[in-house]
């Protein structure tokens, strides 16, 4: 596929970036890779059509994702007392479309991702893709899609972002 | 709690208080499940979510696995999912659409009223065997208003029509609101757990008191919480922070009782003149072309905050949504919350709440998620047997009559409610109900 003279690895290496400051907590930052129309789908149903007429797990655009950010920051949010860690791990990644007029890229990977928190470790995997604008330097993501294998499970509180 | 005498329950349960047991004490969850989720109607589900013959949900009531099913005739049946040939579990799926339904193990085949139908290599059947007398057990009464489905495992108790009586007018709350007086229970769901006792969900949907500070990480430092409806600029003040003290929209919010352990608080404006939005203004002028300008004017004054059906449900009238609790194990809970679309109303003003509801009840929500630790750090409080009691007095004494509805009235920061909740445990646990 032609991506622009983009490697695979350049695409690689921004999932990766992005999955690092999840990691560390640098919520913010993790934020302002996100296009100012950019929204984060974490769908609750296999092959969902739309976050528009069913539940979902996370639907943020970017006032609600600032908005979960300020609540991350906040001294008394109690599901996150204790913090929880996480380690992400990207793997398969292809470019699996590229719009080279538009410069925009949908990148597929897994993802799985530990976290441990209160002495509970718990493990959350699935398929992601991510819809990339190219803006010379880097890349802004316009929607970041999370398909988990157990999206339909019932889940015990999730905090912060996969 | 060896054998469940009344004596022996009647002494956890006293003006105020109850004990910790309730919550911890797997032989009082046995007995739950026989004398409380064994006995009192419970929500099933709602019509809409099997609209045409053969359409299924499957869901538990207590620990009965059961399907809700549409039949040929357009009645709503509520059976026992369990092959009456060797007890496996006939539907496996949440949920779905079967003509017939046939078990997986041998293949039995079962109308959608439960009548067995069709028993494979009938030949081997033993002599007399009679296909009649092995028709999938069900609930023995089912009871529905405007949709919404319940069930009692009892052949006898209290009528549907007393046990859902004084909580009606909640439901119509709820129901006016779609122009064209009917619900959807169709956008999906929500599904989360928690290692706590299925009596701490129940008792928080009614709960005021908690809100400024099991949910301090959703408001803002001008006391502020963020917008949860579909039109509205702004959330609602939680804190005066000036005062440093909840916010008097809070500690004025009224809670009211009137029986078998039902509540709900007011009041929640739907139309407070600073709400709007393109979907909100327009689901406006449907509603009041669809019920005329009075009635539209009626339904948007203040309605139902939260309203809770015990011993299982509750009805949410901010986030909009049908909220059902699940008791897995003394320590361990599942809650499914139902996204509501009022039918009629523009599809944005649908799609908002569907939205704001991912945000606020979703298992990785901004107001749940601290809920959930709430629940999870009381049941881990609770093994502590150095204090053995649990204080619900707030408000003890302060209770008054509203005649106007035929109800008990307190205060939403008080613990009537969780109170009057405990007033039918009783009843139902000490055999009474």
């Amino acid at each position: 596929m032609a991506t622009g003279g983009l490697s695979r690895a350049a695409f690689e290496e921004f999932l990766i970036h992005e999955a690092r400051l999840l990691d560390e907590r640098r919520f913010r930052d993790w934020m302002a890779l996100f296009a100012d129309d950019g929204t984060y789908w974490v769908p609750a149903v296999p092959d969902q059509q739309s976050p528009f007429d069913q539940a979902s797990l996370f639907y943020d655009d970017r006032d609600l994702m600032k908005t979960r950010i300020e609540r991350l920051e906040h001294p008394r949010i109690h599901v996150q007392t204790p913090p929880s860690r996480t380690a992400h791990l990207i793997g398969n990644v292809a470019v699996e479309n590229a719009d080279e007029a538009k410069g925009e890229y949908v990148v597929g990977s897994t993802v799985i991702m530990v976290e441990h928190r209160d002495d509970q470790q718990r493990v959350f995997a699935g398929r992601q893709r991510h819809r990339l604008r190219h803006d010379g330097a880097s890349f802004r993501i316009a929607q970041k899609r999370v398909d988990l294998i157990n999206c339909d499970a019932a889940f015990e509180a999730m905090a912060v972002p996969i | 709690m060896r054998n469940g005498h009344a004596d022996e329950i009647a002494k956890l349960i006293e003006p105020g208080r109850v004990h910790r047991r309730v919550y911890t004490d797997p032989d009082v969850f046995e007995l739950e499940m026989e004398r409380i989720f064994g006995r009192a109607w419970l929500f099933v589900g709602h019509t809409s979510q099997v609209p045409e013959p053969g359409d299924f949900i499957t869901t538990d009531l207590g620990r009965q696995p059961v399907i809700m099913v549409r039949h040929r005739d357009g009645s709503v049946q509520v059976l026992i999912n369990r092959c009456t040939h060797r007890g496996a579990k006939v539907l496996n799926e949440r949920r779905g659409h079967a003509a017939r339904l046939t078990c997986c193990y041998h293949g039995w085949s079962f109308d959608t009223d439960g009548r067995l139908i069709t028993v494979p290599v009938p030949e081997g059947c033993a002599e007399g065997f009679d296909k009649d007398a092995f028709g999938l057990a069900r609930a023995p009464r089912v009871g529905e208003y405007r949709g919404f489905v319940f069930a009692s495992l009892a052949p006898k108790g209290a009528s549907f029509e007393d046990h859902i009586g004084p909580v009606k007018g909640n439901i119509d709350d709820l129901v006016d609101r779609a122009p064209d007086g009917t619900l959807a229970l169709d956008a999906g769901m929500h599904r989360y757990a928690y290692n706590g006792n299925w009596k701490l969900q129940v008792e928080n949907v009614l709960d005021s008191y908690h809100v400024p500070f099991g949910h301090a990480s959703t408001v803002n430092k001008d006391g502020v919480q963020f917008a949860r409806r579909e039109g509205d600029r702004k959330g609602a003040t939680v804190v005066e922070t000036e005062k440093k003290q909840t916010a008097a929209s809070w500690m004025d919010r009224k809670s009211f009782i009137a029986g078998n352990g039902h509540g709900w608080t007011s009041n929640t404006s739907l139309d407070d003149g600073k709400r709007s939005s393109p979907a909100f203004d327009e689901y406006k002028k449907v509603l009041a072309e669809k019920v005329g300008a009075e009635q539209a004017g009626q339904i948007l004054t203040p309605r139902l905050h939260n309203s809770l059906i015990y011993p299982n449900m509750s009805i949410m009238g901010l986030n909009i949504h049908v909220r059902v609790i699940k008791p897995i194990a003394v320590d361990r809970t599942e809650v499914t919350i139902y996204p509501i679309r009022l039918v009629g109303a523009p599809a944005a003003m649908n799609s908002g709440n569907i939205r704001l509801l991912n945000v606020t009840h979703s298992a990785a929500s901004f107001v749940q998620t601290d809920d959930l630790e709430s629940f999870v750090r009381a049941q881990k409080g609770l093994r502590s047997h150095m204090t053995d009691w649990v204080d619900i007095s707030r408000g003890l004494g302060a209770e008054e009559p509203d005649r106007d509805i035929n109800a008990t009235r307190g205060l939403a920061t008080h613990e009537m409610v969780i109170r009057a909740q405990y007033n039918a445990w009783l009843g139902y646990m000490g055999g009474t109900a």
